[in-house]
């Protein structure tokens, strides 16, 4: 490209970029800079207060001989392939079944969206209620005659995490339900008749035509959904603490813990630098493949 | 210049008239029914006084920490915020952050009526950084005097095996032992009682202070690590992630025996309109000579060159440590007050318990918090619940994850 | 225009298959049951325990209805629980709360639509790593923000004001709203942008005449996000919003969030659910939006 050819593009597009300005500067300013200033911290002995000095990978190696940590990525991962699956698989057929004509939609969308406007500061302890074998299900159905009923998931090591995919996908699927109704919404009626015509069973017209043509609607799910594992804080709080033990700890909540309760700030940009270089690998192939090489569509 | 100096001069004492009440604005996390009830009485004190009190509350002790914080960086701090009292606001001494109390500390004798512990807390280099306004002792022996009964228990424990035995007697009769809320802090609570009760002073000092390898190593800490681990049977299945008061209600319903738990129980006790000495009992340790774990709250005052606030700051030290205002904030708070120079007479049975064996200087010890720094003491929480949770966990590995939590 | 659905589709057959529609009816209708069921099962606790007295809740079953209903604790949670020492409930801050969301959704929701057109549709040197950088800072926990934006809010003045919250919230909705109306406008064709450009329209032209009109399904969504999102938000406003403006989720947390203090369990289930409201409104409201849709804007082709 030549310099004319150059201006010529800018001129074209100049309201393009004025436009785009205020995402540059945030970009530039807010997350580029807090990143940067984030990592320079890890490198760090900051404690309650950010330092200037340089001790080059202690808060890191610090940070890989606490077992909490290693236990907070491995629940992690656990967490974050059952509660995508899930609360995508749920959010997907509740939309699908919404879409199907039926009485009361508006109901049922609202009871399924409900939870993700609860703060889990309180519902938490409610689901701490309900799977409590002293006072929720357990106990019930114990109370009803079926003495040997055992639902304890959320006192055993073992199985807690379970009951934190539980309570996150229920707070979570209506969210998904609702992105994908509107991208169902969005697909053409001619695809509905054409497939009519050709007899193909509604499952498969789900499967095979409806899927991929939602793919950017599915990203857009994935993406968020991603976001908010590893994010995930409140309901981990509120629920189990953590606990017990550590079966339950999650790498927000050492992030936040060591941020501000235990002001170790080194620490815990250490650890958040760590989940940030992680996701970068994660998803770079990802993200090229998605919006860097197919320019602009 | 001069001229200005002037005109500025007056327009500052123009505007002294609108702020003639001075306006402490105080950032704390004192938002339940009771803690409300108790810092209205530091407010109140505060405006008879004829200062303007401003209140600004978020709840969670770590969410007002660092909103204070917040606002120090921002550039327009609050007059007063609360810490509790520990090393939690150490760093913001060493970065200067904060005005210091030394007039009002030494005319108020503040060395002589405060217990050692809590001053150890709040004199850095030997000046004075903090208002300490009670002590919570945080591992109390709560229990229901039905269960007791019941169990054929006729005594409170003197020592660890006759608590084990009473543990027994009352898991035979039917009663969950011990009433434990599985959460990180309250284990650390157990934890910290065991420590105390079964290690006695110098160990609990080595162990939280000094740190060193031949302490952990001990025999005696061992066996601290082994009663800690043996008191695990004793604890009800609901236990993992129970708030406190929940765990509570169990020993106030008849449901439990006995559950450790700081003096700030007692409202639960009281809110069920229980009496004690007849519905329920209180012990601070076993025997005569346990130890009185020595914890609060304090207000720190951020560093400020406006002489109005600093007279406002200076105001609220004094007011809240009067002797009247100390006994009346104390008795709703369920704390004892921090001078051990006044009369308790008129507070409650286990808080005049609590007062008598705080005079006693050799049965003292500070928190742990006030022991080793936040990030570290965090550490040996998560070492704890660890330690607690693991199915099968021997001392000696048990010893070993607190021990690197320690020194780590 | 008809709707889209399976149920049409298998009109055809109809006589065929009427048995097995049916059965099919049954079945998503079960299934959509059991599912609100186990939705609504925690909010039918909270209920239940919002009426109960104190002792009541300590020691009847979680789920039991509760003796007799009285307003008293909704009552005592709007208007007079205290939160310090102000003893006046949640309502406090409700204004301040509705200050800050009416703006920051609009600002938010529009800039993520600009931002979208603008990556879908025009040739931005540049862009694409824009993007994917905001992308990547969506992954990081926002209190890692509060530190240094506090120092840069302080530098130009609009720490502790609306216009530092509000700018906040604009920050932070921007990743997720930027990529849900840019992923939703690669769905749109092309030759229709071709056509208008070809027409001499330009960059804004464009985006008001044509595409913001095709983008109501999608602004739906964006407006039940960022609604919920800020209504719900704690930190941001606890951080950035100075006393004066203080939204009221402070208050809320104030209310039920205690360690060693005691929990009034009946008020706190009161003031959760009444804090939940205004985004309940939303989707109950937003619901006509979602069925009709698509159907104003569909056209394609």
């Amino acid at each position: 490209m030549n310099v004319i050819a150059i201006q010529m593009h800018f001129k074209r597009n100049l309201l393009a970029y004025i436009a785009a300005l205020p995402m540059a500067l945030t970009v530039f300013v807010a997350y580029m800079g807090t990143m940067f200033w984030s990592v320079r911290l890890s490198f760090s002995s900051s404690r309650m207060l950010p330092k200037n000095d340089f001790v080059g990978f202690v808060q890191y190696e610090r940070l890989f001989n606490t077992s909490r940590w290693i236990s907070s990525l491995e629940n992690l991962l656990l967490i974050a392939f059952l509660f995508l699956v899930i609360c995508f698989v749920l959010g997907f057929l509740l939309s699908i079944f919404i879409d199907q004509k039926i009485k009361a939609e508006s109901f049922f969308r609202t009871v399924f969206l409900f939870p993700y406007a609860m703060s889990f500061i309180v519902t938490g302890l409610v689901w701490q209620w309900i799977f409590n074998p002293q006072l929720g299900v357990q106990k019930t159905v114990q109370a009803l005659g079926w003495d040997s009923f055992q639902f304890d998931w959320i006192v055993n090591p073992d199985m807690v995490l379970y009951t934190v995919v539980i309570a996150a996908v229920w707070q979570g699927a209506g969210l998904v339900m609702a992105l994908l109704l509107a991208g169902l919404r969005g697909i053409d009626e001619d695809l509905w008749k054409a497939t009519k015509i050709d007899g193909i069973p509604a499952w498969r017209v789900y499967i095979s035509i409806i899927l991929p043509m939602l793919r950017p609607m599915i990203i857009t799910t994935v993406v968020l959904l991603s976001i908010s594992i590893i994010k995930m804080y409140d309901v981990v709080v509120a629920m189990t603490g953590g606990g017990p033990g550590v079966a339950s700890e999650v790498p927000a909540k050492f992030i936040m813990d060591n941020l501000f309760e235990r002001a170790n700030i080194g620490i815990a940009t250490a650890a958040s630098t760590v989940m940030l270089t992680t996701i970068l690998c994660l998803i770079a192939p990802f993200i090229y493949s998605n919006y860097i090489k197919k320019q602009g569509r | 210049m001069i001229k200005i100096m002037m005109l500025s001069a007056a327009i500052s004492l123009a505007a002294t008239p609108l702020v003639a009440k001075e306006e402490a604005e105080v950032m704390h996390w004192w938002t339940s029914g009771g803690e409300s009830a108790a810092i209205k009485v530091l407010a109140d004190a505060y405006e008879a006084e004829g200062g303007s009190w401003k209140d600004s509350a978020v709840a969670g002790g770590s969410n007002a920490r660092s909103a204070a914080i917040n606002r120090m960086i921002g550039g327009s701090p609050t007059t007063a915020a609360l810490f509790n009292t520990s090393q939690q606001y150490h760093e913001m001494i060493a970065e200067g952050m904060l005005n210091n109390l030394d007039s009002i500390a030494i005319s108020n004798d503040w060395d002589e009526i405060l217990p050692k512990p809590t001053l150890d807390a709040i004199k850095v280099n030997g000046h004075y950084y903090a208002a300490p306004v009670n002590i919570h002792m945080p591992t109390w022996f709560w229990y229901s005097k039905k269960a007791f009964n019941d169990s054929g228990i006729a005594t409170e424990p003197q020592t660890i095996d006759e608590l084990f035995a009473a543990l027994d007697k009352l898991k035979a009769s039917g009663y969950i032992p011990l009433a434990l809320g599985g959460q990180k802090w309250q284990e650390n609570l157990l934890f910290m009682a065991v420590l105390s009760n079964v290690g006695g002073k110098q160990l609990y000092l080595d162990v939280l202070k000094k740190r060193d390898a031949k302490t952990l190593n001990s025999p005696e800490f061992h066996k601290v690590v082994d009663t800690f681990l043996k008191l695990k049977p004793y604890v009800d299945s609901g236990s993992p992630g129970r708030n406190w008061n929940d765990t509570t209600s169990l020993v106030i319903n008849d449901k439990a025996g006995i559950q450790v738990m700081g003096d700030w129980a007692k409202g639960e006790f009281t809110q069920a309109k229980k009496r004690p000495n007849r519905d329920y009992g209180c012990f601070a340790g076993l025997g005569d000579d346990s130890l009185y774990i020595v914890g609060g709250d304090v207000f720190v005052f951020p560093k400020t060159e406006d002489k109005q606030q600093i007279l406002a700051q200076e105001k609220l030290v004094e007011t809240m440590l009067k002797p009247l205002t100390q006994i009346r904030f104390n008795r709703l708070k369920g704390s004892i007050p921090v001078r051990t120079d006044i009369d308790v007479s008129s507070m409650g049975r286990c808080a005049q318990l609590g007062s008598r064996i705080l005079r006693d200087e050799s049965r003292q010890v500070p928190d742990g918090s006030m022991l080793m720094e936040s990030y570290r003491y965090g550490s040996v929480k998560d070492a704890i619940t660890e330690v607690w949770n693991s199915r099968d966990m021997s001392s000696k590995k048990a010893v070993k994850i607190l021990s690197q939590a320690l020194q780590g | 225009m008809l709707s889209i659905s399976p149920t049409n589709l298998k009109f055809a057959s109809k006589r065929a298959s009427s048995i097995q529609m049916q059965w099919g009816r049954i079945g998503i209708y079960g299934f959509l049951l059991v599912t609100a069921l186990f939705f609504l099962l925690p909010l039918y606790v909270m209920l239940v325990t919002s009426f109960k007295e104190l002792d009541e809740i300590r020691l009847s079953s979680i789920f039991a209805l509760p003796q007799d209903v009285s307003w008293d604790y909704w009552k005592v949670a709007w208007s007079s629980a205290c939160t310090g020492l102000e003893c006046n409930g949640l309502q406090v801050g409700f204004w301040n709360s509705v200050q800050i969301l009416i703006p920051s959704v609009i600002i938010s929701v529009m800039f993520g639509a600009i931002n979208g057109y603008a990556l879908s549709f025009w040739k931005i040197k540049g862009a694409n790593i824009l993007f994917a950088c905001l992308l990547l800072g969506a992954f990081i926990p926002y209190q890692v923000f509060i530190y240094p934006l506090i120092r840069v809010y302080a530098e130009i003045g609009i720490y502790g004001t609306l216009t530092g919250v509000v700018v906040s919230h604009v920050i932070f909705g921007m990743p997720i709203m930027t990529l849900l109306f840019r992923n939703y406008y690669s769905t749109l064709p092309i030759e229709l942008f071709n056509a208008a450009r070809i027409d001499g329209a330009g960059f804004f032209k464009v985006f008001f005449i044509i595409m913001l009109p095709m983008s109501t399904p999608i602004i739906i969504v964006a407006v039940i996000m960022q609604v919920t999102n800020i209504w719900n938000d704690f930190l941001i406003g606890l951080v950035f919003a100075g006393n004066d403006n203080l939204p009221m989720t402070v208050q809320l947390n104030n209310i039920v969030n205690t360690t060693t203090g005691e929990r009034a369990y009946n008020v706190n289930m009161a003031a959760t659910i009444l804090t939940s409201l205004v985004p309940l409104i939303i989707y109950v409201a937003s619901g006509r939006w979602f069925v009709r849709g698509i159907a104003s804007g569909s056209v394609k082709g």
